[in-house]
C-alpha cells in the first residue's frame, strides 16, 4: 500500500467525525427549537393561568362575570390539552436533549394548578361542566399499560370532541415524584394507574368501567 | 450510522484520490505461461460454454484442466467431445472430494507460472488473461481478480444481483488501493503458482476456499489486486432459495476464516488491522441491527395487540389523526439522509462502472435493492452462524 493511501483511513475518520458531529449539532438544534417552542407556550400558559388564578381568588370580594370566567377556563383547558399532545410527540422524538422531560414535569404542575383553580371556580360559579382528570403512568409503563393508556387517552379525546365544553380534560403524569401531585393522589386515594377521576369524586380504573363513563357525565 | 458514514467517506475518498487510474491495468511485455483450472461438478449445462470462452479469451494458454469432481451428469461426455477440438484441454476425472481438493490435485498437474481458476459456470471475456497477467510484474502480487457480471439480467432478481455485483466490483477496486482485498472469487482468479504452493494450495476444510486462500496469501505478505479493465460473466442463482444458500455459504466461509485467523487480530498487516476487524464488525453490526429490528417489531406487535384489544372493548377508533401525525427525531432525518446518500452511491457506482444496467435499471429496482435485498443479509448471517456453531453446512 502506498504511504499516501494509508492516511485515507484517518482522513475518512476525520470526515466521519465532522459529518457525525454536524448531525448531532443539527439534531440538538432541532430539539432545542422544539424546547424553545414549549418554553414559549409554557410562559404564555403560565401567565394566563396566573391571570385566572387572580380572578378566582379575587372572586370573593369583586363581582365577576361567572359565565366569562368559566368560558375562559374551558378555553384555557383546551389549549393546554392540545399543547400536551404536541409535547408528547416531541418527547417521543427527543434523542439528545433531556430538557423536554423537565418541561413535561413543569406542565404537569401547571395542569395541577389549573385543576385546583378549576375546582375553586366550580365551587363559586357552579358551572355544568365536569372535571375529568386523567392520571397516567409516565415512567417506564409496560407495553400493556402503555397501550391501555393510549386507548384511554383516545377515548377521553373522543369524549371531549363529543361533549365539547361539558368536559374539562386534564391529563397529569402521576409518577414523577412531584410533591403537590403526590398529595393530591393521596387525597383522592389514587393508587392504581391509569385512573380517571371525575369531578373529584368518581374514580374509574378498569376498562370495563370506562365503557360506562358516559353515565357519569350526564 | 457512524460506521456507515465512515465507510461511505472511506470509499468516496479512495475514489476521488484514484479516479484517474481507476480502470488502468499494468501492460506487460512478458508472456506469462498460464494454466487454467476448471473445477466441475454436475455442470453439463455450462461447461462447454466455459471451456470455449476460456480458449476464446485470446491468450496462448499453457493448458486448461477440467477437474471433473465425480459428476453424475453428462459433464464428462461433453468435455471428452471438446478434447478433440482443443489439444490443450485436459480432463481429470476423479472421485468426488470437493472443490478445494480438486483444485489442489489440479495444481499439482499445472505447468504454468500463473494458475487461473475459472468456475465451470463462468465465462472470461476476450483479453481477460492478458489484462490480468500484467499485475504479476510486481513480484509481491499473489493473486488478481476482476469484475463479474451476471450472465443473464432479464429477470428482476438477476438485475438486483447485477447491481450488487457492480457495487462489489467497485468497492473491491477501492479496497485494492489500501491492500485490503479479502477475496479473489472463483468465477475468475489468477494466482502466482509459487504463492499457491507456499500456502500449500486451497484449504479443504473451508467452505469458501477462495476467501481462505486470499486471507492466507495476505497473511504471507502477498498483494491481491483487482483489475477493473476486464470481466467474466457468471451464472447467478435465479431462485431465492438457491441465492440464499449461496450467500449463506459465503457467510459461513467468512466465519470459518475468522475462526482460523483470529490469532492475527490486530497483527499481520492488513489482515489483522483491516480485513479481520471489518468482517467481525460486519458480523456484529448485522446481529445488532437484526436484534434491534426483532425487538422493535415484537414490541410493536405486542403493543398493537393490546391497543386493538382495548380499542375494541371501549369502542374507540384504532387509528386517530393524532397517530398519523409523525414527529421525526433527528435520527430519523439522519437515517433518511444516509439512505439517500447510499442510493446516490449505488447510482454513482453503476455510472462509473459504465454499467449497461444503469440504463435498464429503474429507480424501483434500486430501491428494492437498498431496502429489501440488503436487509435479507442479517438473516442469512444468522443461519450461517447457526450452521457454523453446529458444524454443518456443505458446499452444495
Amino acid at each position: 500500500m502506498e504511504k499516501s493511501q494509508k492516511y485515507i483511513f484517518l482522513q475518512a475518520l476525520i470526515i466521519t467525525f465532522i459529518v457525525f458531529n454536524i448531525g448531532i449539532f443539527m439534531g440538538n438544534k432541532l430539539e432545542s427549537s422544539r424546547i424553545n417552542k414549549i418554553n414559549q407556550w409554557y410562559l404564555e400558559s403560565d401567565l394566563e393561568l396566573l391571570d385566572q388564578k387572580i380572578q378566582s381568588d379575587a372572586f370573593s370580594f369583586i363581582d365577576f362575570d361567572c359565565e366569562l370566567l368559566v368560558k375562559e377556563n374551558i378555553r384555557f383547558a383546551d389549549n393546554i390539552y392540545e399543547q400536551a399532545q404536541i409535547i408528547e410527540k416531541y418527547e417521543e422524538a427527543s434523542r439528545i436533549n433531556n430538557e423536554i422531560v423537565i418541561q413535561h414535569k413543569r406542565y404537569d404542575l401547571l395542569r395541577t394548578l389549573f385543576w385546583i383553580n378549576s375546582i375553586k371556580i366550580k365551587e363559586k360559579c357552579k358551572p355544568d361542566y365536569h372535571n375529568l382528570v386523567y392520571f397516567y403512568k409516565y415512567n417506564e409503563p409496560s407495553l400493556e399499560q402503555k397501550s391501555r393508556q393510549n386507548v384511554i387517552a383516545n377515548l377521553l379525546f373522543q369524549l371531549k370532541q363529543e361533549k365539547q365544553d361539558k368536559i374539562m380534560l386534564i391529563p397529569i403524569a402521576a409518577d414523577n415524584n412531584l410533591f403537590a401531585i403526590n398529595l393530591l393522589l393521596e387525597e383522592y386515594n389514587i393508587t392504581e394507574l391509569p385512573t380517571v377521576l371525575i369531578d373529584e369524586n368518581i374514580k374509574i380504573v378498569s376498562v370495563q368501567e370506562l365503557e360506562e363513563i358516559d353515565k357519569y357525565l350526564n | 450510522m457512524f460506521v456507515s458514514i465512515y465507510f461511505l467517506s472511506l470509499f468516496l475518498s479512495l475514489y476521488c484520490k484514484n479516479k484517474k487510474n481507476f480502470f488502468n491495468y499494468p501492460k506487460t511485455d512478458k508472456k506469462y505461461s498460464i494454466s487454467v483450472l476448471v473445477p466441475a461438478w454436475n455442470e453439463e449445462e455450462t461447461i462447454e460454454g466455459t471451456v470455449r470462452a476460456i480458449f476464446a479469451a485470446g491468450y496462448n494458454l499453457e493448458e486448461v484442466i477440467v477437474l471433473n469432481d465425480g459428476s453424475g451428469d453428462n459433464t464428462k461426455k461433453i468435455v471428452e467431445k471438446l478434447l478433440k477440438e482443443y489439444p490443450k484441454l485436459i480432463l481429470l476425472n476423479k472421485k468426488n472430494s470437493g472443490k478445494a481438493d480438486s483444485l489442489n490435485q489440479g495444481l499439482e498437474m499445472t505447468k504454468g507460472e500463473l494458475v487461473a481458476v475459472v468456475d465451470a459456470d463462468s465465462y472470461p471475456v476476450t483479453g481477460s488473461f492478458e489484462k490480468m497477467s500484467g499485475f504479476f510484474d510486481d513480484k509481491k502480487v499473489g493473486a488478481v481478480t476482476c469484475v463479474f457480471i451476471p450472465r443473464n439480467k432479464k429477470r428482476f432478481f438477476e438485475r438486483l444481483q447485477a447491481i450488487e455485483y457492480n457495487v462489489i466490483a467497485f468497492t473491491r477496486k477501492l479496497l485494492d488501493y489500501v491492500d485490503a482485498i479479502y477475496v479473489t472469487p472463483g468465477p475468475l482468479a489468477l494466482y502466482r503458482k509459487s504463492a499457491l504452493k507456499k500456502i500449500e494450495g486451497f484449504d479443504k476444510n473451508n467452505i469458501t476456499e477462495d476467501i481462505e486462500a486470499t486471507w492466507h496469501l495476505t497473511c504471507e505478505g502477498y498483494k491481491r489486486r483487482m483489475c477493473l479493465a476486464t470481466h467474466a460473466t457468471t451464472t447467478v442463482p435465479i431462485k431465492f432459495k438457491a441465492w440464499y444458500k449461496q450467500r449463506r455459504r459465503w457467510n459461513l466461509g467468512g466465519l470459518q476464516c475468522i475462526s482460523k485467523y483470529k490469532k492475527y487480530f490486530f497483527r499481520k498487516g492488513m489482515l489483522g488491522f483491516f480485513i479481520l476487524p471489518f468482517f467481525v464488525l460486519q458480523l456484529f453490526l448485522g446481529l445488532l441491527g437484526l436484534s434491534i429490528f426483532v425487538y422493535l417489531v415484537s414490541t410493536r406487535f405486542i403493543s398493537n395487540f393490546f391497543y386493538t384489544k382495548y380499542s375494541i372493548e371501549l369502542g374507540t377508533s384504532i387509528i386517530t389523526m393524532n397517530d398519523l401525525l409523525i414527529t421525526p427525531s433527528f435520527l430519523n432525518y439522519l437515517g433518511v439522509i444516509l439512505f439517500v446518500v447510499g442510493g446516490f452511491f449505488a447510482i454513482l457506482v453503476l455510472f462509473i462502472m459504465k454499467s449497461k444496467i444503469l440504463v435498464k435499471q429503474n429507480i424501483f429496482n434500486l430501491l428494492v435493492y437498498l431496502v429489501v435485498y440488503l436487509s435479507v443479509y442479517p438473516f442469512i448471517m444468522i443461519t450461517a452462524i447457526y450452521h457454523f456453531i453446529r458444524g454443518t453446512g456443505t458446499w452444495r
